[in-house]
């Protein structure tokens, strides 16, 4: 696929802070949620949480703290063992197979490893998520546009993916996620694999994509991200929710580096 | 959904897959044609000795009522009229003592003993008889006993001839080809269809980050499962048409007259054709069907 670039509208400034809509009735759930796997393994443990529509939230922890499978939970590629996972009032554990692809589609995914097709242009990497969903869908190339025009990839539509920087490369994949104009946002270490310049870029990517109105979960333990956001914090340790803070830093005040 | 768009994309993905994975694509067509290959040649040859025991059958199934020198002719038109109407019965023919001659001379080979026999005086020792054409080889046993013992000539027993030992031969070579040809056609079946899921599932592995984003981004089970079964349904139809190419093209080389080789018609192979082209395109698709399943899983 080859994609023009259109006239580009005026970038949008990036949000310096987002107010969650606590008095709305919370977009995701967790009560008393447990995963345990078939081998006995526990991932996470009598886990409760609320986010209201619009809120941006840290979830931090060391690897292996259940991070991970929070995010997991929340896209129903697990389901939990214990407790009840509610997305918009729906509980995914009573989510029919079939009702799946629904709730994906209001969902944005990201994860550390990019997931982009390296046989695909970027502007085809960022099609194919519109392609595979709605075929007939107008205005492809539009929308394309616009995706990667709010990630500032506007110029790179024929490119393939090895061709840029990892930076880069997320942000294609966060275009992709915004095709569908998500209201929830999910990012499993987005900036894991990135140096802490295209790391801070991508969060601020992410706050932008927040102010628009979409709820953003992200999961990471980039410390400095965190401190320097002062967001809500779910800090989990050994697959337990140890603190839940406002405005909150990677480390609770004179706590030890996890 | 448009179904349009989606039918146009399904078929794009499914013809890409192929290009791109070309090395696999190209290893199950060949497995598939030659399995198929197998399948319309077990088919061809199945047919052949059906043929050959079909011939063999109504050979043995025909029933000779010998009739002494001394029956009139008017007597011997009756019975044959009467035997005709019995319903195991397809066809009855008169053979007079000359056609009888005849028939020893070309088939046995007796001619000069004959010609000697009747130049000195001693006649044409064959006897007439009623030869019955019967439906069935099952009921020759049956009938036989109906006529060697019936009054419509004078009281029985009448002397009668049939190939008695033929007979349960026959029966059991037709099920044994039968038989072994359902057997080796549901084997070779079942070796395409195993190939053809391999090489699904080994598609599947290979685009494993394809159907992982697919997922991921909201398609439905069936949005992903489309490209992979038309993909299938291609490589079958491809193998199929690849390997009735080869049977036409062996069958015309070894063919003679109007016919294939191993007396195949041409009704016969468009229809063994066919029959490969269908048999490919749902092993294709079914074998799609469960190779995709597991990555579907999750």
């Amino acid at each position: 696929m080859s994609i023009s670039t259109s006239p580009a509208p005026p970038r949008p400034q990036v949000a310096e802070t987002t107010r969650p809509a606590r008095h709305e009735p919370p977009i995701i759930v967790f009560q008393n949620v447990s995963k345990t796997y078939p081998n006995g393994a526990t991932a996470i443990r009598d886990v409760s949480f609320t986010i209201p529509p619009r809120d941006f939230v840290f979830v931090v922890g060391a690897s292996g703290a259940g991070k991970s499978t929070i995010i997991r939970l929340l896209i129903r590629e697990e389901t939990a063992t214990k407790g009840h996972v509610l997305v918009e009032g729906q509980d995914l554990a009573r989510l029919r197979r079939r009702h799946l692809p629904r709730l994906r589609r209001k969902m944005g995914i990201v994860f550390q490893d990019f997931k982009l097709l390296p046989t695909l242009t970027v502007a085809q990497n960022v099609a194919f998520a519109i392609q595979v969903t709605d075929p007939g869908r107008s205005h492809l190339k539009e929308k394309v546009g616009e995706a990667l025009y709010i990630v500032g990839l506007e110029d790179k539509l024929n490119t393939f993916p090895t061709e840029l920087s990892g930076g880069e490369q997320q942000r294609v994949a966060i275009a992709r996620a915004l095709v569908h104009r998500p209201r929830i946002f999910l990012a499993d270490e987005p900036t894991g694999n990135l140096d802490p310049d295209a790391g801070w870029g991508i969060v601020q990517l992410l706050l932008q994509i927040n102010h628009r109105g979409a709820t953003v979960v992200m999961a990471t333990h980039n410390r400095e991200v965190v401190d320097l956001c002062r967001r809500r914090v779910l800090a989990m340790e050994g697959g337990g929710l140890i603190r839940d803070e406002q405005e909150g830093q990677y480390l609770k005040d004179g706590e030890a580096n996890l | 959904m448009n179904p349009i768009p989606a039918l146009r994309f399904v078929v794009r993905v499914a013809l890409q897959n192929i290009v791109r994975n070309r090395g696999i694509a190209f290893a199950s067509l060949l497995t598939v044609t030659l399995t198929l290959l197998g399948a319309g040649a077990a088919v061809g040859v199945v047919f052949a000795l059906d043929k050959v025991l079909q011939q063999e059958e109504s050979q043995a199934s025909v029933l000779k009522v010998f009739m002494a020198d001394h029956i009139s002719f008017a007597s011997a038109l009756n019975l044959e009229h009467t035997l005709a109407s019995e319903p195991n019965v397809q066809a009855a023919s008169f053979e007079n003592k000359d056609q009888a001659a005849a028939q020893a001379s070309s088939t046995l080979g007796l001619g000069g003993a004959l010609h000697v026999l009747e130049t000195s005086g001693g006649g044409n020792p064959l006897p007439a008889s009623i030869n019955l054409h019967l439906k069935n080889i099952a009921a020759v046993t049956a009938i036989n006993n109906q006529v060697s013992t019936s009054d419509l000539l004078f009281p029985g027993p009448h002397q009668t001839d049939y190939n008695k030992d033929v007979i349960p031969r026959v029966e059991h070579y037709i099920l044994a080809a039968q038989l072994g040809g359902a057997i080796l056609v549901a084997v070779v079946g079942a070796v395409a269809l195993v190939i053809i899921t391999i090489s699904v599932r080994t598609a599947a592995f290979v685009r494993r980050q394809e159907i992982e984003i697919m997922k991921l981004v909201g398609a439905t089970d069936w949005f992903v499962r489309w490209p992979f079964i038309l993909e299938g349904m291609i490589l079958g139809v491809i193998s199929a048409l690849l390997a009735s190419g080869v049977l036409l093209g062996v069958g015309v080389a070894f063919g003679s007259g109007g016919s294939l080789a191993l007396g195949v018609g041409v009704r016969l192979a468009v229809l063994i054709s066919l029959g490969l082209i269908l048999g490919g395109a749902v092993l294709g698709s079914f074998g799609s069907l469960v190779g995709i399943r597991r990555s579907l899983a999750t």
